[in-house]
């Protein structure tokens, strides 16, 4: 339990430390010492730069938050927190936002595509008030390829939005402002919430069937963990596009340094996919022009998994 | 306490069971047998809720078992599944204390109290000195120990157990039954068994599946009968009654193998249980068998019908008459070779080895006494003893166990395969 803590408390320090360092880093050098009298050092540190270390951040928590959650619901360390048709559901809103309404409301269209995309998912898959894992995995994967053709159809008519549209699909943070970071809050009360069920979900990872037999109520426990977590991935997704990776990696990563219990598990994710993200949004703004986060987050994170799934098939 | 009444369930359009009906409560080990697909497990998912009856009421404490609140309805019965896949790392101690969530709930935090339970139930399943290994890194034997004792932890009223030794060794089935049987003194188990001899041991009520329903319920020895195992299962098999326990012990007739079958008859004398062993012998290495004179209350009467032997019978506790000794000279014609086996001669039985001297039989076998076996056996004033004499003299092969008389019996009447 001490040295439980003890991490928890290191990863809190990690992640106060990578905001600092990370919002002095950058293309533009700033002065520290004449900070005061350098307006527009001034702007490019608070206006620019903090808002989108503290977003990456949000974002971070989130979609690790969510993947420990789907990857506990699954009972699979495979799953992500996109497994129900949330990413393509919110490239679709956010496409259609482009391509009809000339950008305007992306991030609501996004966050309402993801939230609707998880609903269908979920309605298509109950069966008389149930909801098997299996039937809902399989139904995820459907309604993410349906999504995803009509998302390609909408690129192909797109014409000149087709860029706009392909930077957002690769996700990233260059067009951040407070705003964002307002909305990006809601993640840390929604991710809180998903603590509260990390009991139930230890119990649920041995299988449904005996999470049945210890009393746990596993239709309320599968209902309350898909719409914490759809809203959580929603909002992450309205933000910053869907980032890959984070929500696949950092549960994995965590799962070695802490082991799986999901109350230690929540939390310790949340500071690693945190910190993850804005030292990966850092070295994409900082290496050469701007390359999108989802292209740093999938270079080094895809090969990394195939080195976790290789350790774990030595095993 | 869990009281079924008249419950019917579905799988889809498929019934698995109908009109089941029965209770069970503190103090008692119950048995559910049947063959693979009888609804053994389905009936087990039904009193755990996990399948809901399409008809019929089962009450839990005189409540109907839907109106339990999940947490409520763990804390009255506790599961150990035939298998379970661990998924993450837990270690040993950790699934164990996933047993206490029904007494702690979403928010609560555990007790010390909690702790020593736990304690408590890995040192009954003697999984101690596994407290800190992985659930992913320990054997399926000591796994299902694992599951056992996260169901101890619940401190149920009820214990439902799905065959709960398949994955264990002989020695850890036993020892994992015996601490079964030991709970139930105090709180209900309901176990499905495959092994009918452990459900006959351990079990104080069984209750026999097939075709859909209730074929038999009662104590073990009223439960397993030669007929409704045949019926059940569709094997033959021969019931004996454990000399120490007093519990039925079933044994299997081996069939006989096609390219063993023989033609030609032997026929056993026997009596007294000393023939049962041999009659199987004999039937399994297909020799054509008949058996007699025997009392009907005899032991080696009911083995010889679940065998499918023709018997020369008599009442019990009767001398043999005229009519089963001309039968039985009869039989002595026609048979190839006739075994003798031990047992003991009085005037009820003398009959059989006059009539046997009287044949001028072929071949005849004496399956002999052990050496130091020094126990009376000739209450006939020494006429049975100078029979057998006359009868070695007269060519007869002493065999010292059964599978030297059934071999002699082979060699007697030609091993060649049956041509018709």
């Amino acid at each position: 339990m001490q040295k439980r803590e003890y991490i928890l408390f290191l990863l809190l320090l990690a992640a106060v430390v990578s905001i600092l360092v990370c919002t002095v880093i950058g293309p533009a050098g700033i002065p520290f010492l004449g900070l005061a009298e350098d307006e527009s050092a001034s702007i490019i540190l608070f206006s620019v730069r903090l808002p989108r270390v503290i977003a990456a951040m949000l974002v971070g928590f989130g979609l690790a938050a969510a993947g420990v959650v789907m990857q506990g619901l699954f009972r699979n360390s495979m799953a992500d927190p996109y497994l129900l048709g949330t990413s393509s559901g919110g490239a679709l809103g956010a496409a259609v936002a482009i391509v009809f309404l000339g950008g305007a409301f992306h991030w609501v269209l996004a966050f309402v595509g993801c939230f609707a995309a998880t609903f269908l998912v979920y309605g298509i898959s109950r069966r008389g008030g149930r909801i098997p894992v299996e039937q809902l995995l399989l139904t995820g994967i459907a309604v993410s390829m349906f999504l995803s053709a009509i998302l390609s159809f909408l690129m192909y008519t797109a014409g000149k939005s087709l860029h706009q549209i392909f930077l957002w699909l690769m996700g990233g943070f260059w067009n951040i402002s407070w705003n964002d970071v307002w909305i990006g809050l809601f993640i840390v009360p929604a991710s809180l919430a998903l603590l509260l069920f990390s009991r139930e979900l230890n119990i649920f990872s041995l299988g449904e069937e005996d999470a049945l037999h210890l009393g746990v109520d596993i239709e309320f426990l599968k209902k309350g963990l898909l719409l914490a977590s759809s809203f959580i991935t929603g909002i992450a997704v309205a933000i910053a596009g869907s980032i890959g990776f984070i929500g696949l990696i950092t549960p994995h990563l965590m799962r070695l340094v802490v082991g799986p219990d999901h109350r230690i598990l929540i939390p310790a994710s949340m500071m690693a996919g945190g910190i993850l993200l804005v030292l990966s949004d850092t070295l994409a703004r900082t290496a050469g022009n701007e390359v999108p986060v989802g292209v740093v987050t999938a270079f080094f994170g895809a090969p990394f998994f195939i080195f976790l799934l290789k350790r774990r098939y030595m095993e | 306490m869990i009281d079924l009444r008249d419950v019917d369930l579905d799988y889809g359009a498929h019934t698995v069971l109908k009109d089941v009906s029965f209770q069970s409560g503190r103090g008692e080990f119950l048995g559910i047998i049947g063959p693979n697909g009888s609804g053994k497990t389905t009936l087990l998912k039904a009193i755990s809720r996990i399948v809901t009856p399409s008809n019929g009421t089962i009450l839990l404490d005189q409540r109907e078992l839907a109106d339990f609140a999940p947490l409520e309805l763990s804390r009255e019965i506790a599961v150990v599944p035939q298998a379970s896949d661990p998924g993450f790392d837990f270690s040993v101690r950790d699934v164990v204390r996933m047993g206490r969530y029904p007494h702690i709930g979403r928010f609560g935090s555990e007790r010390d109290e909690d702790r020593d339970i736990c304690c408590k139930v890995m040192e009954i399943t003697g999984i101690n000195a596994l407290t800190d290994r992985s659930v992913r890194a320990i054997s399926g034997g000591e796994l299902q120990r694992v599951i056992i004792a996260r169901a101890l932890a619940q401190e149920p009223n009820l214990l439902l157990l799905d065959e709960p030794t398949a994955h264990l060794d002989l020695g850890q089935q036993m020892v994992i039954l015996q601490t079964m049987k030991n709970l139930s003194r105090e709180i209900a188990v309901i176990g499905v068994f495959h092994d009918l001899n452990y459900a006959a041991h351990y079990c104080d009520r069984l209750i026999l599946l097939h075709d859909h329903r209730i074929l038999a319920m009662g104590d073990p020895a009223g439960v397993l009968t030669e007929d409704s195992i045949r019926t059940a299962f569709g094997i033959d098999v021969i019931i004996r009654s454990n000399p120490f326990t007093g519990r039925p012990s079933i044994s299997p007739v081996y069939k006989p193998e096609g390219r063993n079958r023989t033609c030609g008859k032997v026929h056993v004398i026997c009596g007294g249980g000393e023939g049962s062993d041999l009659l199987q012998a004999l039937h399994a290495e297909g020799c054509e068998v008949t058996a007699g004179i025997l009392a009907v209350n005899d032991s080696d009467y009911r083995a010889a019908k679940a065998l499918g032997i023709p018997c020369i019978v008599e009442p019990p506790f009767s001398p043999v008459t005229d009519r089963s000794l001309g039968e039985l000279t009869l039989a002595l014609e026609d048979a190839r070779a006739v075994i003798l086996t031990r047992g003991l001669w009085g005037a009820g039985n003398i009959g059989n080895l006059r009539v046997l001297e009287s044949a001028n039989i072929r071949k005849v076998i004496i399956l002999d006494r052990q050496a130091g076996e020094q126990d009376e056996w000739d209450y006939t004033g020494g006429e049975a003893e100078a029979i057998l004499e006359r009868l070695a003299a007269g060519g007869a092969i002493r065999v010292k166990d059964i599978r030297s008389a059934a071999a002699a019996a082979r060699n007697t009447i030609g091993g060649e395969p049956c041509t018709d």
